[in-house]
């Protein structure tokens, strides 16, 4: 376990350093978005934010997440995190896959913990909500 | 529209079931509304977000991290298996067929050696299809009793591993996550595989008897159809066969406890060694009766015929190898493979010579010696589990009592009183800790035993605070020291030794480890001749003391008299640490005076002075106070003034090739020191030479060049002298 704590660790100081040089090149606050890039300057909480949709959006925070990415996975977290790119975090994050290349093949699922979803590569996005609390959405979206 | 995209989907989602009550709702486009009306930099978090545990996140669809992501190959082992991919029969030419398992057991051979050397069990062994679903191969007896024989092996392994805990460093080795490692049955192993082996030989009895064209006694069937090859390929499986009940032989021998198995496992290593003998012969005739495609290069192959074997597919459980990034490994040769089973084996054998005796000085030797051969992690968690079994050494012997017995308590101070000191408790633990670091590979062990001289140390002031405690101040003469008083000055010349020699043999890992640059010679030899000479000072104390039970009858001066001329004329092991402190020392005054002299050892100012490198690489020892009042000012004062003419006069090196010679009688009968004693020679006569030739030329000659090389000795430098 310790190589992969290290590991994890180099990769989140490589994005350290990444972020701050670039941070630096670009020397505008207008880079930051998750994955790719952190300014090390603390990040800005949207909670000031007047947007009734972004306030929608915050409501999301805590709930069930399963997002689909393009090549034909599925991952169900606990949403932790979204910013301006559409890049999400999930936090206790499962994988679920399926063992065949037939659409109806049965399902294979892993725990993967904390994951980032880049928005390049999600093809779809459902929240576990009631009933009436559909409706609401969909009647946002209208 | 809305409805369309909730159709297709509908197949996906009643997979994954929703909350009670609740259902899976599209929240796609609220997010991209959301987003958009976002402000650079904003993120929408929860009160417990970090963006340090953020940026640790898992980044999917990311080839370096992303374990799950699709590849083009197939997508579970059933679906491989669905296709093809992992035949059975492997063919129907029952000829292609044992050609095919031979490719099998060669590739899983070479698959296990990679494994040993520090890939992941995923990637390697169990890349292998007929492994993952073992049951499957039930009518192939051949097939079946390998891959069982296979997994009990890697069971053996693994727990030999993970007991020595030697595997800090190769943690990858011992990870096994949703493998079928363990399966029922897999204790009769051997018993499937001694009936193969019987069929197998009595197929090659048959086929020879052929030959000479006797009559066949037993009517038995075939290895293959091909009559030409059937004694050739019979040969190839039998040797193969049998390497495989041998090791596995071997590995359960050597776990018998107080190591009673080791007589045992000796006979089997090489009974192991000259299968793998025949199974390097069996090659020839292997290639030559090939008739499949070869792999791309012969030499690189990872089996003997070199053809590609069936039912190997390293991506299809790289999942289970998560979270770790999935990387692409390489798969030693066969013949890399032959190479690295050799040598485990002739380590184990080392391993199994040795007389498993008590004192822990030789114990010390010998563990430091087999690391010499640079032994693979498998050999050194043997070596491990074998010094220290339920905490005692070698299972059999107390560690109280290694110790009461390296300190020279006599018998009546052995008492409970004794093995209950809490003293005596704490060493204990530190000398079984110092055992178990002795076993780990070079770099680990080096770091590891600059922590624990910390300890070591922290050790000697407690109890040396104890002793001014209970005794007051200790330049009292004392009429009668008690047994108590004794035993604990007695335990601390003895901790203040292996404090020394831990810092040597810390220092000597360096060069081993290339950690320093020829311009940082000068010091490490120096401060190698500090702590030397410290060993040499506390191994002394301790024989003089040693005599006080004995002599006590006569006279305090003449005691000591005696003494001091007998431990420095008799004990070879003294004479040998004075051979070291006279090259250490001939060295550091060498590198110094060419430094003075001809700035060619000069530190380059760039990055750090030289000071700060003297930190970077004592600062464990002085921290430690290894030994005490030693600074880089010191080193400076005692350096500055050498040059190459007072060098030669003190005839460091000669003195260190006087004192070699007369000890080889003493040595005779032990081949590994008699090799250091040559060593130790040649590295002698070479730099006096080389100073003799710096002497005549002068060392201001700019035409002169002198460079330091470790070609005789792994930690002592050689001086190479060019004149352009």
């Amino acid at each position: 376990m310790v190589l992969i704590r290290r590991q994890k660790l180099l990769i989140s100081f490589d994005r350290v350093l990444a972020s701050s040089a670039l941070h630096w090149a670009n020397s505008s606050d207008s880079d930051c978005y998750l994955g790719r890039t952190f300014p090390l300057k603390s990040t800005l909480n949207a909670t000031n934010n007047n947007s009734p949709l972004v306030a929608k959006l915050q409501k999301l925070l805590f709930r069930r997440m399963l997002v689909g990415v393009n090549d034909g996975r599925f991952f169900l977290g606990v949403f932790h995190c979204i910013d301006k790119q559409g890049n999400i975090i999930l936090q206790d994050a499962v994988e679920y896959r399926n063992i065949r290349r037939s659409a109806t093949s049965p399902m294979d699922q892993r725990c993967l913990g904390l994951i980032l979803i880049p928005a390049s590569c999600r093809s779809s996005c459902h929240v576990d909500c009631s009933i009436e609390e559909q409706l609401s959405l969909v009647s946002l979206q209208e | 529209m809305a409805d369309e995209r909730v159709e297709a989907r509908a197949p996906l989602l009643p997979s994954i079931p929703s909350g009670d009550q609740t259902v899976w709702a599209d929240a796609s486009s609220l997010i991209a509304a959301a987003c958009n009306d976002l402000q650079d930099g904003e993120l929408v978090h929860g009160e417990n977000f970090s963006l340090f545990a953020a940026m640790s996140a898992l980044e999917i669809m990311d080839p370096k991290m992303d374990a799950g992501m699709e590849n083009n190959g197939y997508r579970s082992v059933e679906e491989a298996i669905e296709n093809g991919a992992a035949p059975l029969p492997l063919s129907s030419d029952s000829t292609v067929d044992v050609q095919c398992l031979i490719d099998i057991i060669d590739h899983l051979v070479a698959c296990e050696a990679t494994w040993h050397k520090g890939h992941s069990l995923a990637q390697t062994v169990f890349s292998c299809i007929y492994l993952l679903r073992i049951e499957r191969t039930s009518a192939h007896v051949l097939l079946h009793s390998y891959c069982r024989i296979i997994r009990a092996t890697c069971n053996a392994v693994i727990s030999a591993v993970s007991d020595a805990r030697t595997h800090e460093e190769e943690d990858l080795f011992t990870m096994a996550f949703g493998l079928p490692l363990k399966g029922e049955g897999d204790e009769k192993c051997l018993s499937i595989l001694n009936s193969v082996e019987e069929t197998i030989s009595r197929q090659l009895r048959a086929c020879k008897a052929l030959s000479y064209k006797k009559k066949v006694l037993e009517d038995v069937e075939p290895l293959q159809a091909n009559a030409d090859l059937e004694e050739g390929y019979c040969r190839a499986l039998l040797c193969r066969l049998r390497f495989r009940k041998h090791f596995y032989h071997v590995l359960t021998c050597m776990r018998k406890s107080q190591g009673r198995g080791l007589e045992l496992a000796r006979k089997h290593i090489a009974l192991c060694l000259s299968e793998l003998s025949s199974i390097i012969k069996s090659q020839e005739f292997l290639r030559s009766n090939v008739c499949r495609s070869y792999q791309d290069d012969v030499e690189e192959s990872t089996t003997s015929s070199g053809c590609k074997p069936v039912g190997f597919d390293a991506s299809l459980n790289s999942r289970f190898s998560a979270p770790t990034p999935p990387r692409a490994i390489r798969i030693l040769s066969w013949k890399k493979a032959i190479e690295y089973f050799e040598k485990l084996l002739h380590d184990l054998d080392v391993i199994c010579c040795f007389s498993l005796e008590s004192i822990l000085e030789n114990v010390l030797h010998f563990v430091v010696q087999f690391q010499d051969s640079q032994p693979d992690l498998v050999a050194r968690a043997h070596m491990q589990l074998l010094l220290v079994q339920d905490g005692k050494l070698y299972g059999r012997d107390f560690f109280y009592d290694v110790i009461s017995k390296a300190i020279a308590l006599p018998e009546f101070a052995r008492d409970i009183e004794f093995q209950k000191n809490e003293f005596v408790v704490q060493l204990i633990q530190l000398v079984v800790n110092l055992l178990k670091i002795l076993c780990t590979n070079a770099a680990w062990q080096r770091r590891k035993l600059g922590k624990i001289l910390q300890d070591w140390s922290l050790f000697s002031i407690q109890l040396e605070l104890a002793l001014k405690r209970e005794f007051g101040d200790m330049l009292k003469p004392l009429v009668d020291e008690n047994v108590c008083m004794k035993v604990s000055k007695h335990l601390l010349t003895w901790a203040e030794e292996q404090t020394y020699w831990i810092a040597a043999r810390f220092l000597m890992l360096g060069f081993k480890l290339e950690l320093y640059s020829p311009n940082e010679y000068c010091m490490v030899y120096w401060y190698m001749y500090i702590i030397l000479m410290k060993l040499l000072e506390k191994i002394q104390l301790r024989l003089s003391s040693k005599g006080d039970y004995r002599r006590k009858g006569k006279k305090k001066r003449d005691v000591s008299k005696d003494l001091t001329r007998d431990v420095l004329v008799s004990s070879p092991s003294i004479l040998l640490l004075q051979c070291y402190i006279s090259l250490s020392e001939g060295l550091a005054m060498m590198l110094a005076a060419l430094r003075n002299e001809s700035k060619v050892f000069e530190m380059p100012n760039v990055f750090n002075s030289e000071q700060e490198r003297f930190i970077q690489h004592f600062e464990l020892l002085q921290k430690a106070h290894v030994p005490d009042h030693i600074s880089y000012y010191l080193f400076k004062e005692s350096t500055i003034h050498a040059s190459i003419p007072i060098v030669v006069k003190h005839n460091y090196f000669r003195e260190a090739q006087r004192i070699s010679t007369s000890l080889r009688g003493s040595f005779s009968g032990d081949p590994g020191r008699m090799q250091e004693l040559r060593r130790i020679d040649q590295v002698s006569e070479h730099n006096r030479i080389a100073l003799n030739v710096i002497n005549k030329v002068s060392a201001h000659d700019p035409s002169l060049s002198v460079t330091f090389e470790f070609t005789h000795h792994p930690f002592f430098a050689v001086a190479v002298v060019k004149r352009s």
